[in-house]
């Protein structure tokens, strides 16, 4: 079984990206190669639901590190939906993901994500934050 | 349940390794939960052995990489095999997991990996060959629950 990565429609300067099979050694470029096109200055959110995804090894870490990196210098986030028992304990042992950053649901990373967007919007206007 | 496979160089190759593995486990009434556990640990020695072996000895005869597995009771264990020089995978610094997460090096996250999985761990230079055996405890029916 390899992976199989399923683009959603971009939203208001979010995109959600669906997983399923394995993020390993032999599919993490096909992640990398998928994702590459969407990396843009205006995105601003990356929700990744890994309902289907059944096992990550380090190279798929890696892969998610490196959109985290992409990512940062604008003030983008990676956000992780509904990781399984394995994965989530991968997670766990490379500390790769802040713990605010992973949700048991999409609705649950749409709801952070307007409560961020409204953050950044008064923070623009107060400067405060 | 006693058996030897011998890991190819390739990493398309390993994959039909860790699949045929993974229906031996099953078959022996190994969790899923295990299974990927022994998943991650034959993916993540066999790339590392892929990308840091010497590749003009890659061809050789002499240099191989094996694996014995054994489940006995409640006990998995692995015990890797190498030709090579002398290394010991144990003994690699764990990579710096508190380091921000934009400042790290992604090096040394599968070695990490393996060593955290493992319920023991012991590296042997035995010969030519570096011997590294690990131990996974099986759990029951109802500890798995």
């Amino acid at each position: 079984m390899s992976l199989s990565i399923d683009i959603h429609p971009t939203g208001k300067g979010s995109q959600r990206v669906t997983l399923a099979g394995r993020l390993d050694t032999h599919t993490y470029e096909d992640l990398d190669e998928a994702l590459a096109p969407l990396m843009t200055r205006q995105l601003h959110s990356l929700v990744l639901d890994l309902s289907g995804l059944e096992y990550i090894s380090s190279a798929g870490i890696r892969s998610i590190f490196k959109a985290r990196k992409t990512l940062a210098p604008h003030g983008g986030k990676v956000l992780l939906v509904n990781p399984q028992p394995q994965i989530q304990k991968v997670l766990d042992m490379v500390k790769a993901v802040p713990l605010n950053e992973i949700f048991s649901s999409t609705a649950e990373a749409d709801a952070y994500l307007d409560v961020m967007q409204r953050k950044v919007l008064r923070a623009g206007e107060e400067d405060d934050d | 349940m006693q058996m030897r496979l011998f890991i190819p160089r390739e990493h398309a190759r390993v994959d039909d390794l860790n699949a045929s593995l993974e229906a031996v486990l099953a078959n022996n009434g190994v969790s899923r939960a295990i299974q990927c556990d022994v998943r991650l640990i034959v993916e993540e020695l066999a790339s590392n052995a892929i990308e840091h072996g010497d590749p003009t000895r890659v061809g050789a005869e002499e240099h191989e990489l094996c694996v014995d597995i054994g489940i006995r009771e409640h006990l998995l264990t692995l015990e890797f095999r190498e030709s090579g020089a002398a290394f010991n995978p144990l003994d690699q610094p764990p990579p710096d997991l508190d380091a921000d997460i934009l400042d790290r090096p992604t090096g040394g996250l599968g070695l990490h990996l393996v060593r955290q999985v493992a319920e023991e761990a012991a590296y042997q230079r035995i010969g030519n060959y570096n011997v590294l055996r690990l131990t996974l405890r099986i759990p029951t029916e109802e500890s798995d629950a």
